[in-house]
């Protein structure tokens, strides 16, 4: 059993040592928000994989042309009901936040002629992307619908997020990738 | 990493998965320490399942109360989905308060009660690294050494996988310190004590840490205070328990 003494200088000694850690582990903060080692990849922390899809308007949209701002992938379809179910709260957050965030519809196999009925129907007015040959699906490795990816203004996925969303989670989710960018 | 797990047509999110077998063998872990330390077995599996329920519904209703406006006119939403919509802080002052007021109600022996209590928490934390590494959320620096794992062209620490260990070895220490000598609550403290250690060692290799506007990471500098906290308790304990010795 350490004496008062020898407990003293124990956890002097530890203070010491861990804030020596803590000092040799600090990271360069100009290095960090630079990210010079990120890779490409459909997982938190990495880039996400770039890519060129047309609307149902047959307007073309590359991802990295985005950048400035944070964008959600949501990537769905239409014979997917639980994808229709979040449609409603994904329409009403782009009302609301759509000015400050590009919220992107990525359907997964289908041709604009099902899509684009369907978006009508819905009234959705967010940017539906046509990925027929599913190639865009498939770099994302989206096994499951729907999965929605929030990617920050600097092209970083900061979360993947499988099975339905509502509007609360989706705007938390938002704001923060908006509180980060300010 | 798997971050999903298929099943015919089912697809199962790896990460959810894990956490919820990891409260499963938290409360097994609790139960188990409970009988090593005499106490009475459901008064605190019961403690703990209250905790963690508690914890539950306070991290959600504070996350709803955060977003009201986002659920006045959808109030299932407050139930479904459940995967996600939890406030970390909230949860954790209602499942502190649980485990308070349930405690005293029931008169648990407080600091052998968190002596129980500690080995469930230690193997929840192993499990929420374990999803983190399946689900990959967080990864390491890039390193050259042989145990790293490559992700995406890049071998990297496999941080999770340092964190898990970490937790095995507070875990070592809670078991090695059996029978308890001295006061209650020394195993919460010897156990606290190595575990912040721990991460404060190895969350230097975290990549994607959580940093101060300085670069220093905040997980370390929080693990510092805990363990400093855990070993000024130790110091004070012994010095308690040599003066009432000396008394004798």
């Amino acid at each position: 059993m350490l004496n008062r003494f020898q407990s003293t200088i124990l956890i002097l000694f530890v203070a010491l040592l861990g804030g020596a850690w803590i000092v040799i582990s600090r990271e360069d903060v100009l290095q960090f928000t630079g990210r010079p080692e990120l890779t490409e990849a459909p997982l938190a922390g990495y880039l996400a994989p770039d890519f060129t899809l047309p609307t149902i308007q047959g307007e073309w949209v590359t991802l990295s042309n985005l950048r400035g701002r944070p964008v959600v992938l949501n990537f769905w379809a239409t014979w997917c009901p639980p994808c229709r179910a979040e449609i409603p709260d994904i329409q009403r957050v782009h009302e609301r936040l759509g000015h400050r965030v590009h919220i992107l519809g990525v359907d997964q196999g289908e041709m604009a002629n099902v899509i684009t009925p369907f978006g009508l129907e819905m009234g959705i007015t967010y940017p539906l992307l046509v990925d027929a040959d599913s190639q865009v699906n498939r770099a994302y490795g989206i096994n499951a619908l729907p999965t929605t990816l929030f990617v920050d203004a600097e092209g970083v996925v900061r979360e993947v997020f499988t099975g339905i969303l509502n509007r609360a989670i989706l705007e938390s989710r938002i704001e923060k990738l908006l509180r980060d960018a300010d | 990493m798997f971050p999903t797990l298929t099943l015919g047509p089912l697809v199962i999110p790896t990460a959810p998965l894990t956490v919820l077998i990891g409260l499963w063998v938290a409360l097994a872990a609790v139960e188990r320490a409970a009988r090593v330390l005499e106490l009475d077995v459901n008064q605190t599996y019961g403690l703990a399942t209250t905790g963690i329920i508690a914890g539950f519904v306070g991290a959600r209703l504070a996350f709803v109360g955060l977003h009201w406006p986002a659920y006045q006119d959808n109030l299932l939403g407050i139930l479904w989905p459940i995967n996600s919509g939890y406030h970390l802080l909230g949860g954790l002052v209602a499942g502190g308060l649980a485990l308070v007021y349930v405690g005293r109600w029931r008169r648990l022996p407080a600091a052998r009660t968190l002596d129980a209590l500690t080995p469930g928490v230690v193997t929840g934390l192993i499990f929420v690294s374990l999803a983190d590494f399946l689900g990959g959320p967080g990864y390491g620096d890039p390193t050259t050494l042989p145990w790293g794992i490559s992700l995406f062209g890049i071998r990297r620490h496999p941080v999770q996988v340092y964190e898990i260990a970490v937790g095995l070895v507070a875990l070592a220490v809670w078991a090695g310190s059996l029978p308890p000598r001295g006061r209650d609550g020394r195993l919460l403290l010897s156990t606290t004590a190595t575990y912040a250690l721990g991460r404060l060692l190895v969350d230097a290799y975290r990549a994607n840490a959580p940093l101060t506007a300085e670069g220093y990471h905040t997980v370390q500098i929080a693990s510092l205070a805990v363990a400093l906290i855990a070993l000024i308790l130790i110091a004070r304990q012994a010095a308690a328990a040599t003066s009432g010795d000396d008394q004798r």
